[in-house]
């Protein structure tokens, strides 16, 4: 838990990695604001009402939050360093998420905006891939179905080898 | 030894999943899962094994008291 000032009221709000409670972007956006940042760029990963041509009725999301945990803030960690970002936060819930919902925020915050927007990518890449979090889709009609999983590995032939939407090597500058 | 298994896996095997048999390595857990649940077969060459919270390759030995976790790929996101 980290306290912000927003006008006058300390509050406290919630930075943890994983998360069962609905994710509050606009109080995550609160705190990321830096005085050398001058781009800031959120990005929330939310649930469609529709997947595999099914009206999905909403998501629930399992995780094994030691290894979850642990592996956020290191990709995180990992990520401010070799943008040399000013702020940086992930998180993402757990449990039941409805249709409109956020399943997962990324937030990166750097002097100019390549690099925020660069880490954001490559944030939100690693852990969809990595991290070890599940999700499983509950349809309109009745039946459920764990869902859209990573499978890298039938083209790398390593369960550690990924083959990520960005590719990091061609934003360096 | 028991296991832990997550999401998708624990349609084939509930988790913790005890195993009674004495096994050395990540790999010939990995077989001895396989024979009790040929259906596992795809999934299991599909995830990852991790012990004590730890990501291992298949020849990892095995020791008491290990904590031991299969991975299924992710879809968190």
């Amino acid at each position: 838990m980290t306290p912000f000032a927003l006008s006058h009221p300390v509050v406290e709000v919630n930075t943890q990695p994983l998360t069962a409670l609905p994710l509050n972007l606009v109080a995550l956006l609160s705190v990321a604001h830096h005085p050398k940042a001058g781009a800031v760029v959120l990005f929330s990963g939310e649930v469609r009402d529709n997947s595999l041509g099914k009206q999905v009725d909403y998501l629930e999301y399992e995780a094994y939050p030691a290894m979850a945990t642990k592996m956020i803030n290191e990709i995180v960690n990992e990520a401010i360093i070799r943008w040399r970002l000013t702020f940086a936060i992930a998180q993402h819930r757990t449990g039941i998420v409805k249709s409109g919902e956020s399943a997962v925020v990324v937030i990166t915050t750097s002097a100019h905006r390549t690099e925020a927007y660069a880490a954001n990518r490559y944030i939100i890449d690693r852990i969809k891939h990595e991290a070890p979090i599940w999700k499983c889709e509950y349809f309109t009609d009745g039946t459920k179905e764990w869902g859209g999983n990573c499978n890298c590995q039938k083209q790398t032939g390593d369960a550690n080898k990924h083959i990520y939407e960005f590719d990091p090597q061609n934003a360096e500058k | 030894m028991t296991i832990q298994t997550f999401a998708a896996l624990k349609d084939y095997f509930s988790t913790p999943y005890e195993v009674l048999e004495n096994l050395s390595l990540i790999s010939d857990l990995k077989t001895y899962l396989i024979q009790q649940n040929s259906d596992a077969e795809n999934i299991l060459n599909l995830s990852r094994f991790a012990v004590n919270d730890t990501f291992v390759d298949l020849d990892f030995e095995i020791k008491k008291n290990d904590t031991i976790c299969i991975i299924p790929p992710s879809s968190g996101g």
